[in-house]
Parts: C-alpha cells; structure tokens; sequence
C-alpha cells in the first residue's frame, strides 16, 4: 500500500515535471489564456454585469461555482478544527474568584453559589489572563471602526479591491481583537460558540440558496439575471445586486468560522478562558 | 510644496531608520521596544505628512479626501501604536522581565 502511494506521487511529480516545460510563459501574450479568455471578460464585463471590477464579477458570477465551493472548504475548516480540538465540558468541583479591590481570593466548593456578572469578582482558573484597561478602551475604541470599515470593504468590492473574503476576515478580526483585550469568556457571552457554528452554514446557505433560487426560478444555477423580476430591475443589475448577495454570504461564512477557529485554538478546545 | 513634502518623507524615513537600528542594537526587550515604538510612530506621522503634501499639490476635492484619509491612517496608528507597545511592555512586566542596568550587564536578552 506505501508502495502504491509512493508511486502516485513519483508518477504525478513527473507528469508535472515534464509538462510544466510547455506552458505558456508567464505573461505571454500569445499564450491561450490571453487571447481567448482575458479579452472576453475585459470587453463584456461591464456589459453583462456592470461591475466595474473585473476581478470581482470573475471571482463571483463567471466563476461562481469555484467560489462557492471555496466558501465551503472555509467551513470545512471550521469544522475539523471544531472535531479535532473540541472536548466536552467538564464539571469543575471547585472555582476560584479574586475580590478585586482587596485582592483576596475566594475558593468556592461544589454546593456553593458563584457570583455571576460581578465587576467585584474577577473568575480565576489556571489559564487566567490579566486584562487592561488601557488595552480594554482603545479596543473598545477601535472595534466600531474595523467593523464599518468591513462592512465598507464587502459593500464596495464591486468597485475597488476587496470583497466577502477580505471584509470577512476584517470582521472576525475585530471579534478577536476584543477576545484578546477582555477575554474570551466575556467574548463566549456576546457571540456564543452555536452561534458562529450556525452563522458560518447560513452564509455558505446563502450562497448556495441564491443559486438554487435561479435554478428555481427556472435557469441555470448561479445565473443571476434570473432574479430580475425579484429585484425588480433589468437582467444586467440583477446580476450586479446577485454577486453582492453572494459576497454577504461569503463574508458572514469567513466571519464566523475565523471567531469559531479562533475559540477552539486559543482556549486548547476548551472554550474557558483565552489568550 | 514639493520640496517640502519630500524633505517631510526624507525625515520620516530616517526615524524608520533610527527605529529599525534600535531594534537591533539595543541591549534588551524595553529598550528596543522604546525604540520600535515611538520611533515609528513618529516616522509614520512625518512620512505620511508628506505624501499628503504631495496629493495636495494639485487641489482639488477629490485629493482633499484623499489627504484626509492618509492622516486618518496616522490619527489610528497614534490610539494604536502607543497602545500595542504598552501591552507587549505590561506582558513583560508580568512575565518578569529585568530591565538592563549599566552595573548589572546583560539583563537577559531574547
């Protein structure tokens, strides 16, 4: 069985090898790609989908199913590291609370009533982190404005560099941002680990429900100029206003698995307490 | 204008150099996060003082918004930047890190 294995590979490494000598040159302008491909989409974007940024009508109407499937990998990945690092709850016997303006810690026993929500106690356990007030308001600060600006970065990916990927990721990191300066408990609170498992399928759901919506309305999947009477515009906006859906739906997928990747690796699976 | 706006990215340039060269030669972790920090800061500020100089040669409204921007990207480096050293130093802190001192050579450097 190695054998075999180590034949494949042996086999496929030459196979590329000995064909990557006949591709084209990079930036040939003689080469297949540039003279049949590249010219369509640059003369016919415009026209078909009035998108004035190529790259985003090729990322997410002409190559929409490569997208759509790239969407799902993100959530695949969610949800290896969620199956590999994850463990069960466990009932803790004993919990520790730090007073914090005498300092003194109290520890309380199984039966005992733990203080819940309380500025006057602060939760200690083995992974405790110090948080900073410093740190504490210029996150606050700051958070807002990375979420509008990511918002910003999704809305406007029709017209300048950006996208449901990249505006994802923004969002996610603001959520991280705050995981890091309070902690990871207060963060477990605002936007629980269910949450961002079922906000990471809504968004593939919404990309892959936009397509069978064409196929519903009777085209081919991913067709957005099948949604026309819905929007109520032409055919053209129609697939402009479809690729801003699907890049919702990519954003809300991104943003939701980078918090959820985030949960299960900084606290070892055990969602208690982060870095 | 152009001048100027050059003069600002070629002071700016040289705090990244001085910033850079702190982070090197420096003999331990404050000390060279002293320099990292302020250093880029100001670097930063000046340089992007200077391209906004640039843009704003030939006024118009469009490149008015444009300088805006750029002195947004220093207005947010200034809440960050000081706040990012103050948290990698507070680490340090309670990790227990000895400052270096002239009697008590090396500290412990990383």
């Amino acid at each position: 069985m190695k054998l075999i294995g180590k034949l494949t590979i042996f086999l496929c490494g030459t196979l590329l090898i000995v064909f990557a000598n006949k591709f084209p040159d990079f930036g040939d302008p003689h080469s297949p790609a540039a003279t049949h491909l590249s010219p369509y989409f640059i003369e016919h974007t415009m026209a078909d989908t009035s998108v004035p940024n190529i790259v985003t009508s090729v990322l997410a109407d002409y190559r929409g199913y490569d997208t759509m499937f790239e969407t799902t990998v993100i959530l695949a990945a969610g949800l290896a590291c969620f199956f590999l690092l994850r463990l069960p709850e466990e009932e803790e016997k004993e919990i520790y609370f730090r007073h914090v303006p005498t300092g003194v810690t109290i520890r309380i026993e199984e039966c005992g009533a733990a203080p819940e929500d309380s500025e006057v106690f602060q939760r200690i356990d083995s992974q405790w982190v110090p948080c900073d007030i410093i740190i504490r308001s210029t996150s606050r600060l700051l958070i807002p404005f990375i979420q509008i600006f990511a918002l910003y970065v999704v809305a406007h990916g029709h017209h300048s560099p950006g996208g449901g990927f990249q505006g994802g990721v923004v969002l996610g990191a603001a959520v991280i941002l705050f995981a890091i300066s309070h902690n990871l408990r207060t963060t477990v609170a605002k936007i629980g680990e269910k949450s961002a498992a079922i906000m990471s399928a809504a968004g593939v759901f919404i990309y892959a429900g936009t397509g069978a919506l064409c196929l519903v309305l009777g085209e081919s999947f991913l067709n957005y100029g099948a949604l026309a009477p819905i929007l109520g515009t032409d055919r053209v906006m129609a697939r402009s206003h479809g690729i801003l859906i699907v890049e919702i739906g990519v954003a809300l997928a991104v943003m939701s698995v980078m918090i959820w990747i985030y949960y299960n690796l900084s606290s070892a699976g055990k969602q208690d307490e982060g870095l | 204008m152009n001048l100027i706006s050059a003069l600002l990215i070629a002071i700016g340039l040289f705090f990244f150099l001085g910033g850079s060269i702190g982070i090197i030669r420096l003999p331990d972790f404050y000390s060279r996060l002293h320099a990292a920090g302020m250093l880029d800061t100001m670097g930063l500020f000046l340089s992007m003082a200077g391209l906004a100089l640039y843009v704003l040669t030939d006024f118009s409204f469009a490149n008015v918004l444009v300088a805006i921007k750029i002195m947004l990207i220093v207005v947010f480096v200034f809440i960050t930047s000081p706040t990012a050293t103050h948290a990698i130093v507070d680490a340090g802190v309670r990790a227990v890190r000895e400052p270096w001192t002239k009697d008590k050579k090396g500290g412990n450097p990383i």
